[in-house]
């Protein structure tokens, strides 16, 4: 290990995510390597290990020949002070080399606020930030993940934004560089080139202009790119990758386990949700394949815990094989088997009775998002009141004491009367345990949490204004003032940190300008209360000229070119202000399952049909 | 049937794997291997692992013991090569055995300690560490979770067993010392801080500290 990095870390918190080394962890000869790639995280280590994306794209690359893919994270704080102060440039934990030497710097982006982050990293590896001020072939600086369905607010730093799942358009992207590097290209010409490959957007190759009222006049692309880039998807679960053979982190990390992911995509259509839309559609794995994955990886991780994931595991079809399979390897092994995001119904609870066997019963959690029918049609979650209560019963008979409630605030449509649904919901569970629970002596915990709505890019949702901070905090003070029961605990999110996702969310590319400013003056880790400053942020709009509030607190109308207009999830612009329209008139829309509603993702398959 | 320990070395990116953090990665690690271990009894029976004395964060060692009870999927023979395909980089299995000496029994600890120095004040250093191993006493404060003040005062010179090499070379001073192993043990650790604070005028830049080895009363390698 480099003599000035074990100096360093004698001085800072947790070390241990700071040197690589784990289980599993890559290590390849640098003669046999034509292609290294610096697979970033834009937040710390517990959280990007605890990610499955970057766990299959780092297995996908190396185990394709000539090509490293090594892992970075975002040093906290006391870390990133020690490595400025040494001047010990940001390495990758796999070999320890500087990351600016490498081919390729991809940045894995789950949400916005891990923007500055991404400035923060490109800096500490000495990069320049621009990709204009980028000009040699490498490293090339590419991102993906879900916040890339709008990357314009980052887009002049990046080179490439990959769109959709990176399984194969990352390895036919490497190919291309491969080419590129023999070749002897331009950075340019690469980029040309680059932009012919499906999923690829080269944000270098757009040419973006404004109308006078800040709207976006008209995106145009140059040198061939083309009008609209689509997102990739793995077609077939069955086929594709998925690590059975992965890191073990030998610190503590967020989620410490096997996560066997059960399907992509989602048949609900919940109207506020962009994972909901940006992954159609829904694409399973088998049972069988499952349980032999689930088993492998357990025996190769020595993992006693497993998750299984998926937006909405209720939907899996073959659940109950599945869950048997796992658990007749699990269950005399005392592996513990976990199955969230399930649906408030008589199944699932039961379900959770058999996996839970014998096991401590710790909370439920349900996520009714909105306290009346009404609004809940309105967003299209399909749950109703009934349906939760029967399941609280039977968890009460079952001996649960504690559940926690999931609230957004804000929804389009919202009236002051669902709000108060909320409180009138939390009273009837509370009046469903008085009934039914088998251990009345322990109480009952019932926790009530909500947050600010923040309106994403492709979903029906996507021109709605956000509540403003005033009015979220109003509606909490409603609900504050009817929640009296002392079993009852109310915790609202603070609005600050939504406020700026949704402005940052929708945003067009001068919110560059904001990033980096914001960045100088030190916001980085904004999801992170120990670190996030709204002031700054509101400093540095202040300073560029821009108003949070007109991208994150305005209506937009139907003809408005939406700055993420050349970006396509495959789902049809038509079919969301369509979906819109029946919110408005709180009528639902039958999931994927029941009847395919036409919505567009169905030309991502092979034949061109949706198989649900 | 006895229990089983391994002796082993943790070095390099290892050295960052806290105790608690090693326990897990070692009950991992028989897993990952095939090997069955004990559990413990009771109402949450968990596996059987125990190390006798915890290496401070950091530290690097070549004789780390671990003891658990080997149920099956391995001989004391073949498990140390099972175990190191299992381990993360920086742990390596040394050697399986049956059986061992009570605990209570480990005595003393041999470190290989390196001091650095911003400029050339190694031969100093040495002076000045001889020097003060030479005294009566030397009391230090050591931090306590138990105390009320929040540290408790220890006199370290009874604490060091003997001093056996000072090194002193430009910016290095390396020290190979002999130091109690429990009831009560000296962490090296606190013996440096003290030493820091004695004389401000050293300017230490590092420290790493390494078990050479660990011994039994009679001052045999405790195993
Ligand atoms: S095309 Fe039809 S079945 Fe496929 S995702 Fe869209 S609505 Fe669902």
């Amino acid at each position: 290990m480099d003599h000035k990095l074990e100096k360093i870390l004698a001085r800072v918190q947790k070390p241990g995510r700071y040197v690589g080394g784990e289980y599993n962890a890559v290590v390849k000869d640098k003669a046999g390597v034509d292609c290294r790639f610096a697979l970033c995280f834009p937040d710390t280590y517990e959280i990007g290990m605890s990610n499955l994306g970057m766990r299959i794209l780092y297995g996908v690359m190396n185990e394709t020949d000539g090509v490293w893919c090594e892992r970075v994270f975002a040093p906290w704080g006391d870390m990133e002070d020690a490595m400025r102060r040494e001047g010990l440039p940001l390495y990758a934990l796999e070999s320890g080399d500087p990351v600016k030497d490498f081919d390729f710097v991809g940045f894995s982006v789950g949400y916005e606020l891990a923007y500055t982050n991404i400035l923060n990293l490109l800096d500490l590896a000495g990069l320049p930030l621009r990709a204009a001020d980028r000009p040699d072939l490498a490293p090339i600086v590419v991102a993906g993940g879900t916040a890339m369905y709008d990357p314009e607010p980052i887009a002049p730093f990046v080179d490439i934004v990959s769109l959709g799942e990176g399984e194969d358009v990352t390895l036919e992207m490497i190919r291309l560089y491969r080419r590129a590097k023999q070749e002897g290209w331009s950075k340019a010409e690469y980029l040309r080139q680059a932009a012919r490959i499906p999923g690829l957007y080269i944000p270098s190759l757009y040419d973006v202009t404004y109308h006078d009222d800040g709207t976006v006049a008209a995106v145009t692309p140059r040198d061939g790119a083309p009008a609209v880039v689509t997102k990739r998807i793995v077609t077939d679960m069955n086929r594709s990758y998925y690590p059975v053979k992965t890191i073990v982190p030998s610190t503590e990390v967020t989620q410490d386990r096997v996560m066997l992911e059960l399907f992509r995509g989602c048949i609900r259509g919940c109207r506020f949700c962009q994972a909901g839309y940006v992954y159609r559609p829904v694409r399973g794995r088998d049972y069988e394949l499952l349980v032999k994955q689930g088993i492998e990886a357990c025996r190769d991780s020595g993992y006693q815990d497993m998750t299984l994931m998926s937006l909405s595991s209720s939907d899996y079809p073959d659940l109950l094989p599945l869950c048997d399979g796992l658990l007749d390897y699990c269950q005399p092994r005392k592996i513990s088997l976990a199955l969230p995001s399930l649906r408030a119904d008589n199944f699932s609870m039961r379900l959770m009775e058999k996996l839970q066997a014998g096991g401590r019963k710790s909370g439920l959690t349900f996520a009714p998002e909105a306290g009346s029918q009404r609004l809940r049609d309105a967003i299209n979650k399909n749950v109703t009141e009934e349906d939760l209560l029967n399941s609280c019963r039977t968890a009460f008979e079952g001996g649960w004491s504690s559940v926690k409630l999931y609230f957004m605030l804000g929804l389009p449509t919202e009236t002051d009367e669902d709000v108060l649904g909320i409180a009138d919901l939390a009273n009837k569970v509370y009046y469903t345990w008085k009934t039914y629970s088998t251990n009345r002596s322990r109480g009952i915990r019932i926790t009530v949490s909500t947050s600010c709505f923040v309106p994403k890019s492709h979903t029906p949702f996507q021109w709605e204004a956000q509540n403003t901070m005033e009015e979220y905090l109003r509606k909490v003070t409603l609900l504050r003032e009817h929640m009296r029961n002392k079993s009852i605990t109310y915790n609202w999110h603070d609005p600050e940190t939504s406020f700026l996702e949704a402005a940052l969310s929708r945003g067009d590319r001068r919110l560059a300008d904001v990033i980096e400013t914001a960045w100088r003056n030190g916001a980085k880790f904004d999801s992170w209360s120990e670190y996030f400053s709204l002031r700054t942020w509101l400093d540095a709009f202040a300073a560029c000229g821009l108003d949070p509030a007109f991208y994150a607190s305005r209506e937009r109308g139907k003809d408005e070119v939406l700055p993420w207009s050349m970006i396509s999830d495959g789902v049809k612009t038509s079919y969301l202000w369509k979906e819109k329209e029946t919110a408005y008139q709180g009528k639902i829309t039958p999931d994927c399952k029941v009847k395919c509603t036409g919505c567009g993702a169905s030309k991502l398959c092979e034949g061109g049909i949706c198989h649900v | 049937m006895s229990d089983q320990r391994i002796l082993f070395r943790k070095a390099g990116t290892a050295k960052y794997i806290s105790h608690l953090d090693l326990m897990h990665t070692m009950e991992r690690a028989f897993l990952r291997a095939g090997i069955s271990i004990r559990h413990t009894q009771g109402y949450h029976p968990h596996p059987y692992v125990s190390i006798p004395l915890p290496l401070p964060l950091g530290f690097s060692s070549d004789c780390e013991i671990l003891e658990f009870g080997l149920v099956d999927g391995a001989t004391v023979e073949t498990l140390p090569e099972q175990m190191n395909r299992a381990l993360p980089a920086g742990i390596e299995i040394l050697d399986c055995y049956d059986g061992g000496l009570a605990f209570k029994k480990l005595a003393f600890v041999r470190y290989d300690i390196t001091l650095e120095f911003e400029t050339a004040q190694a031969e100093e250093g040495a002076e000045d560490f001889k020097a003060l191993m030479g005294r009566e006493s030397f009391v230090v404060q050591k931090k306590s979770k138990k105390a009320k003040a929040g540290f408790t005062e220890v006199d370290i010179i009874p604490l060091v067993e003997a001093v056996e090499a000072v090194r002193a070379e430009g910016t290095v001073l390396s020290l190979t010392l002999l130091l109690k192993a429990q009831n009560p043990g000296l962490n090296p650790d606190v013996l440096l801080q003290g030493f820091k604070s004695e004389f401000p005028d050293l300017h230490v830049i590092y420290t790493a500290c390494h078990r050479r080895e660990i011994l039994d009363e009679n001052k045999a390698p405790y195993r």
